[in-house]
């Protein structure tokens, strides 16, 4: 057994709002350096990155996880984790079809750039990235959970675009393996939300859209036996002597 | 104001109808951020949102509103209808715009 660091919440450069420099390449290279164990790649209702990031970090000892951050018709965004790229390329195939028709203003929200693992420029993503899906947040939870994926409701402790802002409270009927909260989480406004969570586990996460988000920014420790996202889901179930510390 | 009056004045489509209709309205609050709705929104109130989410429901009844109309053409989920129902809360609809409903019940002098 092995405690791992673990970064689940990063913006690549196909999301509108992340800086440049967030290359595969460049986030790896600096996952290396700050000794983060396991990043996952989670652009904005998009995963054209994803390929590139797997592919930049053969070799370098830190696992990528395929993922998105996905945002639902109620403005809630979730993560949504997978082990295995055939089921990811799946997961996109699906989001994709429920995306909005809108496209892309550059001079408004930014560019969306997909590159290769040299960072080298392979297209700009037309599409709107920045809106919401039509799908609902059990939608979402269903088809993630039927791809053998995890569902973590993102930074539930920011006033927008978190399943308690938007929904009030977590909706019993809904599947999640956790809650992340964001850097911004004070220890008060945390506190707070405890009832609201229940028995979820808590996972802090950089929700990195600069280089030094990404370095300076929260992960969270995985005590496992091996980087595979079925490890880290014991972790957060805390079973079989796997466990998280954050 | 009874709420079967409002429902007539905004021409609303009833999607739920086991609630009060004859509970005194006492005025309107708009949101659709439900962490708000719960803090902010008063009893006997006609609450207009486009979430569609069954927690609306749930959301109603916690605060006491006397009806939860779902604006801008939105069809809420049949467990949101199935919910209102059970929970004995109004649900209506409307392809008014949240703009336009809300100045409508405001025009009703609530």
């Amino acid at each position: 057994m092995q405690w791992l660091r673990a970064d689940l919440h990063v913006h690549s450069l196909l999301s509108p709002c992340a800086a440049v420099e967030m290359t595969p390449r460049n986030i790896i290279r600096n996952a290396v350096a700050a000794g983060v164990d396991v990043v996952a790649i989670t652009d904005h209702n998009a995963g054209d990155n994803v390929a590139a990031a797997l592919r930049a970090a053969v070799g370098s000892g830190v696992t990528v996880l395929p993922g998105m951050e996905v945002q639902t018709r109620e403005e809630v965004h979730l993560l949504t984790l997978f082990e295995k790229m055939r089921d990811f390329v799946v997961w996109c195939d699906f989001v994709k079809q429920h995306r909005s028709s809108l496209q892309n203003d550059e001079r408004k929200f930014g560019a969306q750039f997909v590159v290769d693992e040299s960072d080298e420029l392979v297209r700009i993503e037309p599409a709107m990235l920045l809106a919401s899906t039509d799908l609902s947040v059990q939608q979402v939870a269903e088809q993630v959970h039927s791809l053998g994926g995890l569902v973590i409701a993102a930074h539930v402790d920011r006033p927008a675009y978190s399943l308690i802002s938007q929904l009030g409270f977590i909706p019993p009927e809904l599947r999640l393996d956790a809650v992340e909260f964001s850097k911004n989480a004070d220890g008060a406004s945390a506190q707070r939300r405890i009832g609201l969570i229940g028995d979820l586990p808590v996972i802090h996460s950089s929700d990195a859209h600069t280089i030094e988000d990404f370095v300076t920014g929260p992960k969270t420790m995985f005590h496992v036996e091996s980087p595979t996202l079925a490890e880290m889901r014991q972790a957060l179930e805390a079973g079989n002597g796997r466990r998280i510390q954050r | 104001m009874l709420m079967s009056e409002v429902i007539k004045e905004l021409e609303l489509t009833v999607l739920a109808d086991t609630g009060d209709m004859n509970m005194p309205v006492t005025g309107g609050y708009v949101s659709d951020l439900l962490s708000h709705v719960m803090g902010q929104a008063q009893a006997g109130q006609v609450w207009i949102t486009m979430q569609g989410h069954q927690n609306i429901i749930a959301v109603a009844s916690l605060v006491g509103l006397s009806a939860v109309v779902v604006a801008g053409g939105i069809e809420p989920e049949q467990q949101t209808i199935a919910k209102a129902k059970e929970q004995e809360v109004i649900l209506c609809k409307t392809s008014l715009s949240v703009y336009e409903a809300a100045g409508r019940l405001y025009r009703l002098s609530l």
